[in-house]
C-alpha cells in the first residue's frame, strides 16, 4: 500500500489485463487487502504483454503487470471447477467489494452475477467495468482500448489538426482502459462510504465507453449550442497551440491570453517579425500559422526544450516540455514530491515504478509491496486462512482447481 | 442502499475551468450537495466560452453548463474581509472544500488549509495543482496540454516516424477530477474510522503518468522511449480504423486471435487473400499489417461504418463505429443506458449532458448546471441565516458579487 486510509477493508478482485486490476489497485494502494484471482498457470493476461525486463517474455517480466497488480495478494483459482466456486464463495462471503471486468454472459454462466453474488453476500459492493456496460443493446459487444476511444466519441476528434487522408489516430498505450478503471474506484469508493453508513452493498456497472465520454466536453458543448459537428481537421483560431520541434525535443506552446504571447516574445529575444501586423492576436496569428511557423521553428531549432520550458515558466507563460520516460522519470518536480518507487521483486529485482498522485496530510506514506508471482499466496489465503491443509493444496492443484 | 450515497455531506468548491468542476458534478451525482463560490469580480472562463465567431457571450452559458450539473452556486469576492468571513461561515457547516484554483491563491486570501482547519477541524480539503502545491516546480502555469506533454503523454503520441501530437480531448483535465474524487473519497473513508479530516494534495501530471505506466516501464526496463505506433497494437493485427462509406467515416476493428481472424474472413466472404500465408496467424498478419490493412480496407469502403460494426461484432469480433459527436449524442446504446440526456438549461436551452461513467441504480436526480448565484438566498439566508437587509447590504457593497 502506499497509504492505510481503507484499513480492514477487503476486496476481491476477478479481472484481467487494465481496467478491473487497475481499479483494484487504487484500492490496495489506499491500503484495502485485494486478493486477486488469476486462471491456473496461465494467470492475467498482461502478464503476456509489453514491455519486458530486457526485452525476454515471461509470466513474471512484464511491466505493465507488475505496476497494474502492486499492492494486491495473488491465488490461482478456477471458477469453472466445483471446487473452485465453493472456494470462492467462501472468500465472497468476507468480502466488502468484488470488482471484475468479465463479460456479463460470462459472470452468468459462472453463477456469479450481482444477483448471484448478492445471494451470498448482501452486503457486497459489486464493482463490474465492461466495454459497454451491463445493460443495452451492447452490452455483450467486444470492446478494447480502440474500439473504446471511437464509439465514445474521441476517435473521431483524434488529433488536433488531423489530417483528413490520415486515419483517426489512436491515443499512446492504454490511457483509455486506465481511465475507466480510475473512475470504477472513485465509483466504488463512494459506495464504501455508503456500505459503512448503511451496512447495505449495490451494484456498480462501469462502461468504459462512457468513460471515455466524459473526455469529449468541448465538443459536446458546442454540438448542444450551435449544432456543429467537431472534426479532428477543424482549425481553431488559436496559434500558435501546437507541439514544436526545437535543438533537442519538443514542446508546447499555446498562448490563449495575449500578454503570454507577448511575454513570449520577449523569451525569444524579441525578434523584429513579431512586431508585423499578421501576428498580432491569436486568430490572426492562426490565419498566417503558415507563415509564423517557420519563423518560430528558427528560433526554437537554436534552443534547447529546458531553455524554452523553464524561460517561459519563469515568465507565467504555460508552455510545456514534451517530456520522454527519461526525462520525466529525473523530473525534479516529481523528485522532489518523491512521486516515482522502488520495488525490490523476484525474478526481476529492483525497479523503479511510477507511485499515486495524491498525498494525505494526516496519513504516513509506506513502501508498496511488488506485485504478486503467479499463484504466490495460495498457501497463505487457502492454508493459514481458510484451514486448507498442505495435502489439500495439492490434491486441488492435481484436480486443476488452483 | 436507497439512497445516493454522499447524500447528507456538504461539499465547497473554490473550482473553475474543468478538473475542479467535474469532480464537484460527479460528487453530485453521488448524492453530495455540492456548493460552488464564485465571483463576477473573476469569472470562471467556461462560463463564457464563445464557441462560434458570432455568438452570443453569456455568462450562464459555456461549457460550464457541462461539467457543473447538480451544483449549487453562490457569489462571494473572497478579496474583500466580509467575503473570507462568509466564506469560513459556509465552511463550518460543510464536510470539504475542492479547489483547483492555483496554488497561490488560499493561501493569498488566507484561506488555506491550515486556517480553514481552525473553523472545521475534521475538514477534508481536496486541491488540484497541476504539479502538485509542494516543490520546486509548484508555481508553474499550465492548462491541460502542458500538463499532458510535462506527464509523458505526447511523446509516445503519434503516426509512426512523424513527431509528436496535440491530443484532441485534454483527458489530463477529466483524469485529475476523478483522481481528486478518489483522494477526497478515501480521506472520507478515514475521517469515519478516525474523525480526522485532512488536506489531500493531487498532482495533475501525475496522475497522466499514473495512467501511461507502458511508457515509463518501456524506459525503466528497456532504457528507450515507447515510439509513436499510430493505431498499432504490441500484438494485434488487424487493430485500425478502416474508411467506410460516406465522408471521412471510419470503423475501427481490433483482431485479437486466430479465431476471431477465421470469423471476420468469414464476414468478408472468404475474400482469397484471406488465404494468403502472409495473414495465416497473428504473428504473420502482425507483420504484414500494412498491407492486410489495405485489404481490409478495400472491404469495407463498400459499407457503412455501422453495417460493419455490426456484421463483425455479431460474428465475435471488436468493431466500433467512430462516432462523431452527433452520432454520439443519437448512438442507440448511449441513449438506452442515458449516459447522454438532455437537460433543458434556463439559459442554454435543451443542452446534451454527459453523466458520470457508471450506472446504478442510486445515481442522484440533479437539476441543471447553475445560474450565476442562482443559489444566494439558499445559502446566506437558509445556511447561514443572514437577514434580507444583510445580504441586501453586502450584495450592494460587492462582497456578495
Amino acid at each position: 500500500m502506499f497509504y492505510k486510509a481503507l484499513n480492514g477493508v477487503k476486496v476481491l478482485e476477478f479481472g484481467n489485463l487494465i481496467s478491473a486490476p487497475f481499479c483494484a489497485k487504487i484500492l490496495g494502494d489506499l491500503g484495502a487487502e485485494v486478493i486477486k484471482i488469476e486462471e491456473p498457470e496461465i494467470g492475467d493476461t498482461s502478464r503476456k504483454q509489453e514491455p519486458f525486463l530486457k526485452d525476454i517474455p515471461g509470466t513474471e517480466r512484464s511491466g505493465l503487470y507488475q505496476y497494474v497488480n502492486m499492492n494486491k495478494l495473488g491465488i490461482t483459482l478456477n471458477l469453472e471447477t466445483t471446487t473452485g466456486k465453493k472456494i470462492f464463495g467462501e472468500l465472497l462471503k468476507t468480502a466488502d467489494i468484488f470488482v471484475e471486468n468479465n463479460p456479463p454472459k460470462r459472470m452468468k454462466e459462472l453463477g456469479l452475477d450481482y444477483k448471484s453474488v448478492k445471494e451470498i453476500n448482501p452486503r457486497i459492493i459489486m464493482t463490474s467495468i465492461t466495454p459497454f456496460g451491463q445493460t443495452g443493446p451492447y452490452k455483450d459487444y467486444k470492446g478494447g482500448e480502440l474500439v473504446a476511444t471511437h464509439l465514445g466519441g474521441v476517435g473521431y476528434l483524434s488529433t488536433r489538426e488531423g489530417d483528413a487522408s490520415k486515419e483517426p489516430l489512436k491515443y499512446p498505450a492504454h490511457l483509455f482502459s486506465f481511465q475507466a478503471g480510475l473512475c470504477a474506484a472513485g465509483a466504488t469508493l463512494g459506495y464504501l462510504y455508503g456500505q459503512k453508513i448503511t451496512g447495505e452493498g449495490t451494484q456498480i456497472d462501469v462502461s468504459e465507453q462512457e468513460s471515455v465520454i466524459q473526455n469529449v466536453n468541448a465538443s459536446i458543448a458546442r454540438y448542444s449550442y450551435t449544432g456543429q459537428i467537431s472534426r479532428r481537421t477543424d482549425v481553431l483560431d488559436l496559434a500558435p497551440h501546437h507541439i514544436l520541434p526545437c535543438k533537442d525535443g519538443y514542446i508546447y506552446a499555446s498562448f490563449v491570453e495575449e500578454h503570454q504571447w507577448r511575454r513570449f516574445v520577449e523569451v525569444m529575444g524579441h525578434p523584429d517579425w513579431a512586431d508585423s501586423e499578421l501576428f498580432a492576436n491569436a486568430q490572426i496569428r492562426s490565419q498566417y500559422w503558415d507563415a509564423l511557423k517557420p519563423l518560430m521553428l528558427e528560433w526554437t531549432m537554436e534552443h534547447t526544450v529546458e531553455e524554452i520550458y523553464r524561460n517561459s515558466q519563469e515568465k507565467g507563460i504555460p508552455l510545456g516540455a514534451v517530456r520522454n520516460a527519461a526525462q520525466v522519470l529525473e523530473d525534479k518536480q516529481m523528485k522532489a514530491r518523491e512521486f516515482f518507487v522502488d520495488i525490490d521483486r523476484a525474478k526481476t529485482g529492483k525497479l523503479t515504478f511510477p507511485g499515486v498522485p495524491y498525498r494525505f496530510s494526516e496519513i504516513q506514506r509506506e513502501a508498496p509491496v511488488a506485485a504478486p508471482l503467479l499463484g504466490q499466496h495460495n498457501e497463505e489465503i487457502y492454508c493459514k486462512r481458510m484451514g486448507y491443509t498442505r495435502i489439500d493444496l495439492d490434491k486441488l492443484k492435481e484436480a486443476g482447481v488452483i | 442502499m436507497d439512497t445516493a450515497p454522499l447524500k447528507g455531506l456538504r461539499v465547497v468548491a473554490l473550482t473553475w475551468v474543468w478538473a475542479g468542476p467535474w469532480m464537484g458534478a460527479v460528487l453530485a451525482d453521488m448524492g453530495a450537495e455540492v456548493i460552488k463560490v464564485e465571483t463576477r469580480q473573476r469569472l470562471d472562463a467556461q462560463r463564457v466560452v464563445k464557441l462560434t465567431k458570432d455568438s452570443v457571450e453569456d455568462i450562464n452559458m459555456g461549457q460550464f453548463n457541462f461539467t457543473n450539473r447538480g451544483v449549487k452556486s453562490c457569489t462571494l469576492n473572497l478579496k474583500q474581509p466580509e467575503g473570507k468571513e462568509l466564506f469560513k461561515k459556509l465552511v463550518k457547516v460543510s464536510d470539504a472544500v475542492i479547489t483547483n484554483l492555483s496554488p497561490r491563491v488560499l493561501p493569498g486570501w488566507g484561506l488555506d488549509y491550515p486556517a480553514l482547519k481552525e473553523i472545521k477541524p475534521d475538514l477534508i480539503m481536496v486541491t488540484l495543482p497541476a504539479f502538485g502545491s509542494e516543490g520546486p516546480d509548484k508555481d508553474y502555469v499550465s492548462y491541460a496540454s502542458t500538463i499532458e506533454a510535462v506527464g509523458g503523454l505526447n511523446i509516445s503520441f503519434g503516426y509512426p516516424n512523424e513527431p509528436p501530437v496535440l491530443s484532441g480531448t485534454y483527458p489530463a483535465d477529466p483524469i485529475g477530477s476523478i483522481y481528486g474524487l478518489v483522494g477526497f473519497l478515501a480521506a472520507l473513508n478515514y475521517r469515519t474510522e478516525t474523525g480526522k479530516g485532512q488536506l489531500v494534495d493531487v498532482a495533475q501530471s501525475e496522475g497522466v503518468t499514473s495512467l501511461i505506466p507502458e511508457v515509463i516501464m518501456e524506459e525503466v526496463m528497456n532504457g528507450r522511449t515507447r515510439p509513436r505506433m499510430g493505431n498499432r497494437d504490441e500484438i494485434m493485427a488487424p487493430h485500425a480504423c478502416y474508411l467506410c462509406k460516406g465522408e471521412d467515416k471510419w470503423v475501427a476493428i481490433a483482431v485479437g486471435n486466430d479465431v476471431e481472424w477465421q470469423a471476420m474472413c468469414k464476414v468478408m466472404g472468404n475474400p482469397d487473400w484471406c488465404k494468403d500465408e502472409k495473414f495465416a496467424d497473428q504473428y504473420n498478419r502482425w507483420q504484414n499489417q500494412d498491407e492486410l490493412n489495405k485489404l481490409v480496407g478495400s472491404w469495407t469502403k463498400d459499407f457503412t461504418n455501422t453495417e460493419v460494426m455490426t456484421m463483425l461484432q455479431k460474428a465475435g469480433v471488436a468493431a466500433g463505429s467512430s462516432l462523431d459527436i452527433g452520432e454520439l449524442v443519437r448512438d442507440p446504446h448511449v441513449v438506452k443506458r442515458g449516459a447522454i440526456i438532455q437537460q433543458n438549461h434556463p439559459v442554454g436551452g435543451k443542452i446534451n449532458v454527459y453523466r458520470a461513467p457508471w450506472k446504478s441504480a442510486l445515481t442522484a436526480k440533479n437539476p441543471p448546471a447553475p445560474c450565476l448565484g442562482q443559489h444566494n438566498d439558499y445559502v446566506f439566508k437558509t445556511l447561514l441565516g443572514m437577514s434580507d437587509s444583510e445580504v441586501a447590504r453586502l450584495s450592494e457593497e460587492k462582497v456578495i458579487y
